[in-house]
């Protein structure tokens, strides 16, 4: 089982391992509990608790007195930019709208910065293209799933 | 004669304040907003009132309202908490002018301590140490600076320039060297002028490395005022506590002794009545100033009652009534530690963070108590103040206080809301908070370049891991309420013209 996390503007690929009744990662184990826990086995006998809670889609993981907020990246997150429209990931603010109608943009580049959860997200191009469209500008409130700029591609 | 008690407050304090009236036998009224509906201090007391209204001009701090839902609902005494209307004079001449008990001194003390500069006069006569220092009541700019620069010679370097009507930091400058002085005075008075429409200034001596430490008094009208020893306040973070402690790491009985008496001289100087605290700054050399009075119950005032065994607001409520306080001699018992858990980004500047409390699951056994006023399933909103709880932990000595904190944080599970309690914890395994060599400035010092969170790879993967079988397993969601306000954070501190509780 395959998932990619966001922590801290880095992704981390997770793949866990299945036996019977546990999960393995990295040399570690894990045995989900009903009441949101999860008891955590090292290799060298030792145990610990993680609890865990995910809000919208970011799981909040508390492990040895720390809190980690990993932001889970959907298999095939990309697929709303194929069609030009980058949309919301989550309800929240934007802090900053980087380019213009018009403008010509190159894959990778930030074209707007949201603040959802505290948290920033970049809203990225995906290709080559002009910026045909940019429904929002700093300090608007978004919803989840909302269109905030197109990019058309030049054939 | 106190038989019910309106509590004209909201969150941590209100609870903490209802729960000792009904520890007392006497019933109680709360007054809400309506997005705190859904409040646990609602649930802690006996009726509860709306105030209708979107800001808090109309709800905490709408004193005539406030008053009228005392009077309709048969209250007999008004107990204002810390923020909003505690340190308003005119409120509190207006619960007594409407035949109603107020929990807390005359407006006159109020008034007298709330002013910086009348509270510095008062002080000064009653024999208090203040911080060496002169005021500039020059009005036109050329004949100011030449006070300022004559001022700066008696002061000496580095020096602090205040605006006299100031507070929040506005027309505040620290001037290192005189060829600064000319510049930082001409811009603290354009500031001042602005922000008050007020340039006079105030030339102080700056203290550096100097610890904040302060005094609990209780006076009741029985003629009996007394001092519960000293609570120091050093670690802040922008002028904001975090760390609080009783007592003082580097206290002698006869260095507290006189800070002690000066702070029963300086109540007495205003014949002050109920619960208060006079603030010092203590410097490196065991010198000590007058920083202020602050006329109220305070947020750290569980770090007293936890070596003095002494029910402070228990105590407010007794005074109130007109009986004589119930402390017996006195007696400091091991050492006690206060943390302010905040909904806040450490390694964001501590933007004030929002959200859903989907775990909140407090730390329990010894030695450990928690003032909060919110529980799971809350939402934390942008409304008020961003402080959740309050968690304090006693032992026999300070080493053990610390371990004790240590062990509280590690267990305190926080989910769906930013908060600092990793902060705090590092905080705990820092240098200067192991040896109790604490200063107001020391958070700066310490992470020079904010606070950032560098989890070990071997944590990380945990994390990792649990997030990853947790989504394949499909355990623990929470549904995220979208909150709808744009309204900035007001705390209740915003409303009183002075610097931190």
């Amino acid at each position: 089982m395959q998932h990619e996390f966001r922590f801290q503007n880095e992704v981390h690929e997770v793949t866990l391992e299945r036996t019977p009744k546990i999960w393995t990662f990295v040399n570690h184990c894990a045995h989900p509990k009903e009441d949101g826990r999860v008891r955590i086995y090292f290799e060298d006998g030792t145990k610990a608790w993680a609890h865990v809670a995910k809000v919208g889609d970011v799981w909040w993981v508390h492990h040895s007195g720390q809190i980690y907020t990993l932001e889970r990246i959907e298999p095939g997150a990309s697929a709303d930019e194929q069609h030009g429209g980058l949309v919301a990931p989550m309800p929240g603010t934007v802090l900053e709208v980087l380019v213009t109608e018009g403008q010509s943009v190159e894959a990778g580049q930030t074209l707007m910065i949201l603040e959802a959860m505290k948290m920033e997200h970049r809203v990225v191009a995906s290709e080559d293209g002009i910026v045909t469209k940019v429904s929002f500008s700093a300090g608007d409130r978004v919803e989840q799933g909302v269109n905030l700029l197109e990019v058309e591609s030049p054939q | 004669m106190i038989r019910r008690v309106l509590v004209a407050n909201r969150g941590e304090i209100a609870c903490r304040i209802l729960r000792a009236c009904r520890e007392a036998g006497l019933s109680s009224v709360a007054i809400y907003a309506e997005n705190d509906r859904t409040g646990m201090f609602r649930e802690l007391a006996d009726e509860s009132v709306l105030l209708e209204g979107d800001s808090i001009t109309e709800t905490y701090l709408n004193g005539a309202a406030i008053i009228q839902v005392a009077k309709d609902t048969g209250a007999d005494a008004i107990h204002p908490g810390f923020g909003f209307l505690s340190e308003r004079a005119g409120f509190a001449q207006a619960v007594m002018d409407a035949g109603l008990i107020w929990i807390g001194p005359s407006p006159q003390a109020i008034e007298q301590m709330g002013d910086k500069m009348s509270a510095r006069q008062i002080m000064k006569q009653a024999g208090v140490p203040v911080i060496p220092g002169v005021e500039i009541e020059e009005e036109d700019e050329e004949r100011a600076l030449e006070d300022i620069r004559q001022a700066a010679i008696e002061t000496g370097y580095p020096l602090l320039l205040k605006a006299t009507a100031g507070g929040g930091g506005k027309g505040m400058r620290v001037v290192h060297a005189q060829e600064e002085l000319e510049s930082s005075a001409r811009s603290a008075r354009r500031e001042a002028v602005t922000a008050f429409g007020d340039g006079r200034v105030y030339v102080e001596k700056l203290l550096q490395t100097s610890k904040h430490v302060e005094i609990q008094v209780l006076a009741d009208t029985h003629g009996r005022c007394i001092h519960l020893g000293e609570r120091e306040c050093s670690v802040q973070r922008r002028h904001q506590k975090v760390f609080e402690e009783a007592p003082c790491a580097s206290m002698s009985p006869s260095l507290r002794e006189q800070m002690g008496q000066a702070a029963v001289s300086a109540a007495k100087a205003v014949d002050y009545v109920g619960a208060g605290t006079v603030e010092f700054l203590l410097a490196e050399d065991g010198s000590f100033y007058f920083l202020e009075m602050n006329t109220r119950i305070q947020v750290e005032h569980p770090v007293t009652e936890m070596v003095t065994g002494v029910d402070l607001v228990r105590e407010q409520l007794r005074i109130a009534a007109g009986e004589p306080m119930s402390v017996g001699k006195l007696e400091l018992r091991g050492h006690a530690i206060e943390v302010r858990l905040y909904a806040e980004d450490p390694s964001n500047n501590f933007l004030p963070a929002i959200g859903p409390l989907a775990v909140f699951r407090p730390p329990t056994g010894p030695g450990i108590r928690l003032d909060t006023g919110v529980r799971e399933g809350d939402d934390v909103t942008p409304h008020y103040d961003p402080m959740l709880a309050k968690l304090i932990v006693w032992a026999p000595s300070r080493a053990e206080a610390l371990q004790r904190m240590r062990r509280a944080l590690d267990e305190f599970v926080v989910l769906g809301t930013t908060t600092n309690i990793g902060f705090l914890r590092t905080l705990c395994d820092t240098e200067e908070v192991i040896s109790g060599n604490t200063y107001t400035t020391m958070i700066d010092d310490v992470f020079p370049n904010g606070y950032e969170f560098n989890p070990t790879q071997k944590n990380l993967d945990v994390a990792l891991m649990t997030a990853a079988v947790a989504e394949t397993t499909g355990m623990h969601r929470v549904s995220v309420s979208t909150s709808s306000s744009k309204e900035g954070i007001s705390s209740p501190f915003q409303t009183l013209n002075r610097r931190y509780p």
